[in-house]
């Protein structure tokens, strides 16, 4: 942008300039023309003096009539410069490198904008193959699952056919106890009763002379006893 | 605790003193006592309590206490007392007590040692044992 401005303005100028250039160039070549045509043929002046004076006349009419003066055009040339320069220094500078800023930005951006485009298209690659890892981790955890729910299954089979023959064997083993038990106490009822019918029996029914004679011949047993 | 002890050993050795080649006789135990009287032990009474008590064991291991339900003639109970004197080596006294609840037969208890020989007790291990 800043180059575009400078180009203009010498663009702008450069006409102006050459056509300066032109007119004083052409004045100073015809005057000196004049002058070495005068020094050579000085003598020739004379007589074509007069022809001489009509161009000089001629000359100065064309300068008088574009009104071109040599120090107007320089003044005018240096003012043009120095606003030229004015308005580089004030306008086209500051307003060049707002642009220039802003094409940085803008360059920026659009960098910043491919470089989020890549690293979205990366996150977006990295999603996929999380998205896949993760697929296959729940495929896995799903297939240790299923095999350890199943081992599981088994083993709490096994340990509930365990239990289950452990509760009969117990049960069977608490039957039995039961059953000695009872019986047990069946037969001691039965001998406590057998023993209370023939206490009473014997009681009653031996008399008392037998009953002496059965206690001598404990006390001749118990006598004869050592220990 | 120590006077305890002290008394327990007074008390064994006036039971000591108490018997007559190795039977405690009542005359003994009298002059023990005559003698304890004039003594005049601090802790007569506990003394006198412990004495009681040693010379009831002595004495009941010294007797052959004779349950029967009916009566038991002298040489029984002669042979009952010599063989237990036998047993235990030192004398012992049979006395007869009456117990109906034995049926027919004798017990013979000698200390805590007890000889059954009775019809009830019979009974008794005959019912224990069946099982």
């Amino acid at each position: 942008m800043k180059a575009l401005f400078i180009t203009l303005l010498i663009a702008l100028s450069l006409p102006l300039g050459l056509i300066a250039a032109d007119s004083a160039s052409a004045i100073s070549d015809i005057g000196e023309n004049v002058h070495e045509a005068a020094d050579h043929f000085k003598a020739e002046v004379e007589h074509i003096g007069d022809n001489v004076q009509k161009e000089q006349n001629k000359l100065t009419m064309i300068t008088e009539k574009f009104g071109v003066s040599v120090p107007t055009l320089v003044a005018q040339m240096i003012n043009f410069i120095i606003v030229a320069l004015l308005l580089y220094k004030f306008a086209v500078k500051p307003v060049a490198a707002t642009l220039d800023e802003r094409q940085q930005q803008i360059a920026d951006g659009l960098q910043y904008a491919e470089e989020m485009k890549a690293q979205l298209a990366a996150a977006e690659r990295e999603r996929a193959e999380k998205i896949k890892e993760a697929a296959a981790e729940a495929q896995r955890i799903l297939t240790e699952s299923r095999e350890q729910s199943k081992v599981m299954i088994e083993q709490k089979t096994q340990e509930a056919a365990t239990q289950a023959e452990a509760i009969i064997r117990k049960a069977g083993e608490v039957t039995e106890r039961d059953r000695k038990t009872m019986l047990a106490e069946v037969r001691q009822e039965v001998a406590r009763l057998v023993v209370a019918t023939s206490a009473k029996v014997l009681s009653r029914d031996l008399s008392d002379v037998e009953k002496d004679n059965f206690s001598e011949s404990a006390a001749k047993e118990l006598a004869s006893a050592s220990n | 605790m120590k006077r305890d002890k002290k008394i327990t050993k007074l008390a064994k050795k006036l039971v000591e003193l108490s018997k007559d080649n190795g039977v405690v006789t009542e005359a003994k135990v009298g002059e023990v006592l005559a003698g304890l009287k004039q003594a005049k032990h601090s802790q007569h009474l506990a003394v006198l309590k412990a004495f009681h008590r040693y010379l009831r064991r002595e004495v009941a291991l010294q007797t052959a206490v004779v349950a029967t339900p009916g009566t038991l003639s002298d040489a029984a109970l002669k042979q009952i007392e010599a063989n237990f004197t036998k047993i235990y080596g030192r004398p012992i006294t049979a006395v007869t007590t009456l117990d109906a609840s034995l049926i027919a037969g004798v017990r013979v208890r000698v200390g805590d040692d007890v000889y059954d020989a009775s019809v009830a007790g019979r009974l008794q291990r005959l019912a224990e044992n069946v099982h």
